[in-house]
């Protein structure tokens, strides 16, 4: 009842404002196009608390530049379709890119967000096309140099705040916590830009006395165990315990050996491995260099389509010696540490070889074979699984960097309130993602003084997107005026209620080395934002926000 | 064989539509039961009516304090009776404001399943045979359709709208009234009064409208006073699970908002209290009012 | 006989129309289902084959037909997301939600049938102007409401249940009898059952009050009374007897109702049932989970109807007797 009333004194308002500016429009220099109401798609309250709060202060902030802006929330699904599969049928819309411990090094970001070749199809779902910026992601890719490539993530960084092909809000503080009395508070390690949740801590992380369980929760289900499938979020929480790699991102966000005793570059395109001596897989067979190798082949066929992006810049793979092996790749690429070695899971050929060759010639890939084989080689080995409660694994002593819990226990408790009630009760002692308001679970742990609390910045980052592809997106000052309008203070404060830090840049401040602090000074307001709409022609009459002479579009907004 | 203090109006004859209104205005004055309905009825459609001057705030609308700051969990003063959300909302615009989406939701979903109820049930007990045979198996599929999940199904995958929960619950709770009515009908066109009807040349639409359809008025009445509940209650369901409109305010929404922003966690009790009490008031009426009326109009069904 | 086999067919016929309109259902659904997989490394051809393999390029009529054969073999597809067959992943929950529902039935039953009985002898008290209303109202609160407050009270304020889940973290058993069996399982189970008998009892409860109140006005009641029976032994011999009846074949047909009203419950208390299933599957969008656990929850309605009909039979005389086919 309320929105058909407040439709009704819209419509008439717009009658009024209409006729008033035809009229002092056809008094100013000759006539021109009102800009068209922008649509802002955003999630449901209920699915994401944060971001609906900050597309409903962004609209408000639209307003104040003379625009229409509806906040439309759209379930998950429908908004995929419109934004991703549609992308020529939509204006701004919020979004998220979420951290992972491989995109602590920039490529994936710098290069799939912006790059051309991405624009149909791939990330780069905004249409973002710039020559300059596709030469610098290309050149980047190549430079074995980290402060030459350094200097290039720079000039990327500022290309991108100069066009602000979309306006970066925030990057989040997520929370989390474990109980120090049950566990030694200094063994626990922070991997930055992703949290105390990761390999490192479950590693190191020390007993006090008899609970030697480490139950951490989960808030989805986890869809898959498998070696050459991630299905959802937190399966990769389980696959990085029981699959070794031949690296492994370590808490400074750099690549290190991990299932070798050094990695070396020989030149810009060959890259030398020597396997760690005495490993074994949980079936107590020795890991070989055939072992390894195998595991970088079997993706490269079309069984494992989710890692076979991962392989395809191999050439060709020698072995050179008892536990040396040689990779060739195509062209030089220095994300290939990063974005291969420490991603491929490595898996034993004598299980998997006839399960690979029973498969080929069927339409079934290796994704759909649910577990086959959770033999790894790995610091914990899979005890067993129920998935919609819980995946409990114990200690692998044999391993070269063996934990000191007996079992990692992942329990799956999808609602926050029964997570904060199960962590006071002690059938949780880790947090390792929080659903709920973080405020609530800092406070939660205030009162208990057992609970301790470790937030970091995110890698991900939340932001507005802008369709690069359609009026009066294409244009780089109402971007900039659009992006300008949003109070990056208020957004931390009043959507992520201080659990977060304001962004202006596609690589995270905690990413030290390669963020450039220069494109942190984005001066915002409303006087800068009408300013830049001023200069570029654009006229506010009636207060509606007018084309510059001449610019037409025939768009409509659905 | 019924026993009861109050003299009953058998359905013996033919009521002319304007006795059977007459009855069932009076009704509540004689049942306390299904005064109290009334009552609880009259009271959220007033609060509905004026709930602009009741709760002037915009229940969407962020608020900020003086110093600029986002007014998040106020806790229940003078300006926000109930407080504000974590989010920076009045608690209480929310709630006044959420009555008319209650109403909204109960009253269309009881409009059409009355009317499909009765329509069906008329037309199915009155002229039988193949109609009938038809029309009951199409009610028997709708009723083997579990209800709330079908109703999670549909606006999971169609959209999350208002009409879509009231269309799901019209179609799942028609049935049970079109089959009662249709029962009655069966018993009412034996009786005396149809069969002179029938004689004098009535047509049978005629029959069926005239004499027929006034007396089953109360059974419609009923069924309708029992679908607002049921239509409620699934609206709340729904957007508790996530799945509800996300911009209509209603109490469902609240709970849903206070339970997953972790109201029972910081004991903000001003919160999920008050939206859980509210529809319990305006089910519970529909139940006094259609056991107000059953007791009066039809004894046999009473506790059903 | 031969009214056995036609209910049973009624209830065939219903079900088969319940999965024609879920099909049909499911594949209006705006969008592709693949819209589900934002996926880069998805090319156009690998999206074919993906398709292909879920049966999704064929004309609607032989994606039905298909569909229709698959099930009669307990075929309910694959996960979207788990990559596993349907079927196994709902038999893992049944139990859990099947325990649930039955638990809180009998619980709901056994005290509605007894506080239904005992107000209908309290007819006229001040007991009983004050209970039916109270009644009303458990009938009239939203089920997951009560969840809240009662999870509030109880688990985090008071501590004495656990906020939610079927068991202890770690605990492992040889069968799942084993584990229905334990302390642990059933002190997870208290709240959840709690809360849903306190929601279901309302029913029988009433059902149970006017049968009473209908029945001590027969004649053999009455007869008994001039006997000079004490009035007790009256209402438990006799009257209760009769009033039973129709609660029976009621409680059949809640396993079937409650069972998909359960989707509430097991969500508020993290209970890994079939309903907290199927709404996890709406919201990701994992059309064939969700559409195997829709068709399970309405196979026990259908089943659950089937059985209330033959009670009914057999407790009814006048149904085996009077009624033509």
């Amino acid at each position: 009842m309320r929105k058909l009333k407040v439709a009704a004194a819209l419509g008439l308002a717009a009658v009024g404002v209409a006729a008033l500016g035809l009229a002092t429009a056809a008094f100013a220099q000759g006539a021109s196009e009102r800009v068209r109401k922008i649509n802002l798609y955003t999630w449901p309250q209920a699915a994401l608390p944060q971001s609906y709060q900050a597309s409903q202060l962004i609209a408000q902030q639209w307003r104040q530049l003379g625009l229409d802006v509806e906040v439309k929330p759209l379930q998950r699904q429908a908004q995929t379709q419109l934004i991703w599969f549609s992308r020529d049928k939509w204006d701004a819309t919020m979004w998220r890119m979420v951290g992972r411990p491989e995109r602590s090094d920039p490529d994936e970001f710098l290069y799939s967000l912006y790059h051309s070749s991405y624009a149909e199809k791939g990330y780069n779902f905004i249409g973002y096309i710039n020559p300059e910026y596709d030469k610098l992601a290309e050149k980047q890719r190549t430079q074995l140099d980290r402060d030459e490539r350094r200097k290039t993530a720079f000039a990327m960084q500022e290309i991108i705040n100069r066009d602000q092909p979309q306006a970066f809000l925030v990057h989040p503080k997520y929370p989390l916590a474990f109980n120090k009395a049950v566990f030694k508070e200094d063994t626990v390690v922070n991997q930055s830009g992703i949290g105390i949740r990761n390999i490192w801590t479950f590693l190191k992380i020390e007993p006090l006395g008899a609970q030697k369980d480490l139950i951490i929760n989960s808030n989805e289900t986890i869809n898959a165990t498998n070696p050459l499938y991630i299905g959802g979020a937190v399966d990769s929480w389980v696959t990085d315990l029981i699959w070794d790699r031949v690296m492994r991102i370590g808490p400074d966000g750099m690549p290190q050996p991990w299932a070798a005793e050094s990695v070396s570059w020989a030149d810009d395109k060959t890259v030398d491995v020597k396997l760690r001596a005495g490993m074994k897989w949980h079936d107590g067979k020795p890991v070989t260099v055939e072992d390894v190798i195998f595991s970088f082949e079997a993706p490269a066929g079309d069984k494992a389509p989710m890692y076979k992006p991962f392989v395809t810049d191999i050439a060709k793979i020698e072995k050179t010696g008892d536990l040396g092996l040689r990779f060739t790749l195509k062209q030089p690429n220095t994300t290939f540490l990063t974005a291969s070695l420490a991603k491929i899971n490595l898996i034993p050929k004598h299980i998997w070889e006839p399960v690979l060759k029973d498969l080929a010639g069927k339409p079934e890939t290796a994704e759909q074979l649910k577990e086959v084989s959770w033999i790894g080689s790995g610091p914990f080995k899979m005890v067993r699984w129920k998935p919609t409660e819980e995946i409990l694994l114990e200690r692998n002593g044999e391993h070269f960097a063996a934990p000191k819990i007996e079992r990692w226990i992942m329990r799956i408790v999808p609602n926050a309130e029964a997570t904060l009630g199960m962590l006071k009760r002690g059938e949780l002692n880790f947090i390792g993602i929080f659903g709920g308001d973080p405020e609530v679970l800092v406070k939660f742990a205030k009162e208990n003084p057992d609970i301790a609390i470790r937030s970091e910045v995110d890698i991900g980052f939340e932001y507005v997107a802008f369709n690069n592809r359609r009026p009066p997106f294409d244009d780089v000052a109402f971007r900039r005026a659009l992006s300008l309008a949003i109070d990056r203070r208020l957004m931390v404060s009043a959507a992520w209620q201080d659990y977060a830090i304001p962004a202006n840049s596609h690589v995270s401040p905690v990413l030290t080395f390669w963020h450039d602090p220069a494109v942190d000074q984005l001066k915002t307001g409303i006087a800068e934002a009408k300013k830049i709409l001023k200069d570029a022609g654009y006229r506010v009459v009636g207060g509606k926000l007018y084309y510059p002479v001449g610019k037409q579009e025939k768009l409509t907004t659905e | 064989m019924a026993e009861r203090a109050e003299p009953v109006l058998p359905v013996r004859t033919g009521w002319p539509l304007l006795a059977v209104l007459r009855r069932m205005a009076a009704m509540p004055l004689r049942d306390p039961f299904a005064f109290t309905g009334l009552l609880i009825y009259v009271l959220f459609v007033l609060v509905a009516l004026f709930a602009d001057q009741l709760a002037p705030t915009d229940p969407l609308e962020i608020l900020f304090t003086k110093a600029g700051k986002l007014a998040a969990n106020v806790p229940p003063s003078l300006d926000f009776p109930l407080g504000t959300t974590n989010l920076g909302r009045d608690i209480y615009a929310q709630l006044v404001h959420g009555t008319r989406s209650a109403l909204a939701v109960g009253l269309s979903a009881a409009i059409i399943v009355a009317i499909v109820g009765t329509v069906v049930g008329l037309v199915a007990g009155y002229f039988g045979g193949m109609v009938d045979a038809v029309l009951m198996r199409i009610a028997d599929m709708a009723l083997s359709l579990p209800f709330l999940p079908f109703v999670i199904v549909l606006t999971g995958f169609l959209g999350a709208s208002t009409s879509n929960i009231v269309l799901a619950v019209a179609l799942l709770l028609w049935p049970n009234s079109a089959r009662v009515i249709r029962s009655q009908v069966l018993t009412l066109r034996e009786r005396a009064y149809v069969e002179a009807a029938r004689v004098t040349g009535a047509s049978s639409w005629r029959i069926l409208f005239v004499h027929i359809a006034p007396n089953i008025l109360p059974l419609s009445f009923v069924y309708a006073a029992i679908a607002i509940g049921w239509a409620i209650i699934t609206e709340a369901s729904v957007s508790f699970l996530g799945f509800g409109d996300s911009e209509s305010v209603s109490w469902g929404y609240m709970l849903q908002d206070a339970f997953s922003s972790q109201a029972l966690s910081r004991g903000q009790y001003a919160w999920f209290v008050p939206p859980g009490v509210c529809i319990i008031l305006v089910v519970v009426a529909g139940f006094f009012i259609s056991r107000g009326y059953e007791e009066v109009f039809m004894p046999r069904l009473r506790g059903r | 006989m031969k009214l056995v086999l036609e209910r049973f067919t009624h209830n065939a016929l219903a079900l088969l129309a319940v999965t024609t309109i879920l099909f049909f259902m499911f594949r209006l659904m705006p969008g592709t289902p693949l819209a589900a997989f934002i996926n880069e490394n998805l090319n156009a051809d690998q999206q074919q084959a993906m398709l292909e393999q879920f049966g999704l390029d064929r004309p609607m009529w032989q994606q039905y037909f298909i569909y229709l054969g698959n099930l009669v073999q307990g075929e309910f597809g694959l996960s979207f997301f788990q990559r596993r067959p349907v079927l196994d992943i709902l038999l893992e929950v049944l139990p859990n939600s099947l325990i649930l529902t039955l638990a809180s039935l009998i619980i709901a039953y056994i005290f509605g049938v007894l506080a239904g009985a005992w107000l209908a002898w309290k007819r006229g008290s001040w007991i009983e102007r004050v209970a039916v209303p109270a009644v009303l109202a458990t009938r009239a609160a939203p089920e997951f409401w009560i969840g809240m407050v009662l999870l509030a009270l109880l688990s985090f304020n008071a501590g004495w249940f656990p906020s939610g889940g079927a068991s202890s973290p770690g605990l492992a058993y040889t069968n799942n009898w084993q584990r229905i069996a334990s302390w642990d399982y059933l002190h997870h189970l208290a709240l959840p059952v709690l809360t849903l008998a306190l929601y279901l009892q309302g029913l029988p409860l009433l059902l149970m009050r006017s049968n009473m109140l209908e029945v001590m006005h027969e004649e053999f009641v009455t007869m008994a009374r001039m006997k000079g029976f004490s009035e007790w032994r009256i209402v438990i011999n006799h009257a209760a007897r009769n009033a039973l009846l129709p609660v029976v074949t009621a409680f059949a047909l809640g396993v079937g109702l409650s069972m998909g009203g359960n989707v509430v419950i097991e969500t508020v208390f993290s209970w890994p049932g079939i309903g907290r299933l199927l709404v996890q599957a709406v919201s990701v969008h994992d059309y064939p989970l969700a559409q195997g656990a829709f068709l399970m929850i309405a196979l026990v309605l259908a089943l659950m109807n089937f059985v209330a009909d033959l009670l009914y039979m057999v407790l009814d005389p006048r149904v085996s007797h009077g009624r033509k086919g």
